[in-house]
């Protein structure tokens, strides 16, 4: 069977997630950037363009930061030499 | 300098921060900030939900991750219904089994975990979700604390 059938929403945790767990980083970004935007900003103007691009920026820089230890673990470490 | 001094100067909304703290966003909305509250609802609750939804009732645990709890705590008492519906449902078997798990120490008795809980990623996404939303409820609450009463003649409502 497969687990996403016996899933009961709110009770089980999520099954399946596999490989894609990160792509969750972007609704809790996504609610993080909301209630800032709600809170820190004076006027409201323009508020789901200025939530969209806080919410991309930040995607950016975890991705960044990603790809940075990416290169360190594989490509940085590797040519250390123990000893 | 003046900015800051204007700051310091202004009174403190205990009764909204309050509101603000049982549901979230809503002591700003009762200061008259209705969008400004409902989007910090939506912001706050969405990500709570979202936590219980990945990770289930067991994100929130107050005996078995008390550290994680104070976080998730500040989204208010939608945060101890969690702990309550965990410590009610799937604690006592009402929902699930009980089974057995291996002893951490082997002189105790096994102790009975429900077949609901797991220690799978998304369990640790769901609780990461639900602290957040607390976290960012302080924000809220702390906004509605400073946040001055809207005015009508000023519009203070669509903001």
């Amino acid at each position: 069977m497969i687990p996403l059938f016996a899933w009961i929403p709110f009770l089980q945790p999520m099954g399946a997630l596999g490989t894609y767990w990160w792509l969750l980083l972007l609704p809790l970004i996504l609610g993080i950037s909301i209630t800032y935007r709600a809170t820190h900003d004076a006027s409201l103007d323009r508020f789901w363009y200025r939530v969209s691009l806080f919410t991309a920026k930040s995607m950016l820089a975890m991705g960044s930061l990603a790809i940075v230890m990416y290169l360190f673990v594989y490509l940085v470490i590797p040519i250390l030499r123990v000893g | 300098m003046t900015h800051d001094t204007d700051q310091l100067d202004q009174p403190l909304h205990w009764m909204a921060a309050l509101f603000s703290w049982i549901l979230p966003g809503f002591g700003q909305i009762m200061a008259g900030h209705r969008r400004r509250g409902a989007l910090a609802m939506i912001g706050v609750l969405g990500l709570f939900l979202s936590g219980l939804l990945i990770g289930g009732v067991d994100s929130v645990d107050r005996r078995e991750d008390p550290l994680w709890f104070y976080a998730q705590a500040g989204a208010g008492p939608i945060a101890f219904a969690a702990d309550w519906a965990n410590a009610s449902l799937l604690k006592t078997g009402k929902v699930g089994e009980l089974v057995e798990s291996p002893p951490q120490n082997p002189r105790a008795a096994a102790p009975m975990v429900s077949t609901f809980k797991t220690v799978t990623l998304a369990s640790e996404i769901g609780i990461l979700y639900c602290a957040l939303a607390g976290l960012m409820n302080v924000v809220v609450v702390l906004d509605a604390l400073k946040r001055p009463v809207a005015q009508l003649d000023t519009g203070g409502g669509r903001s």
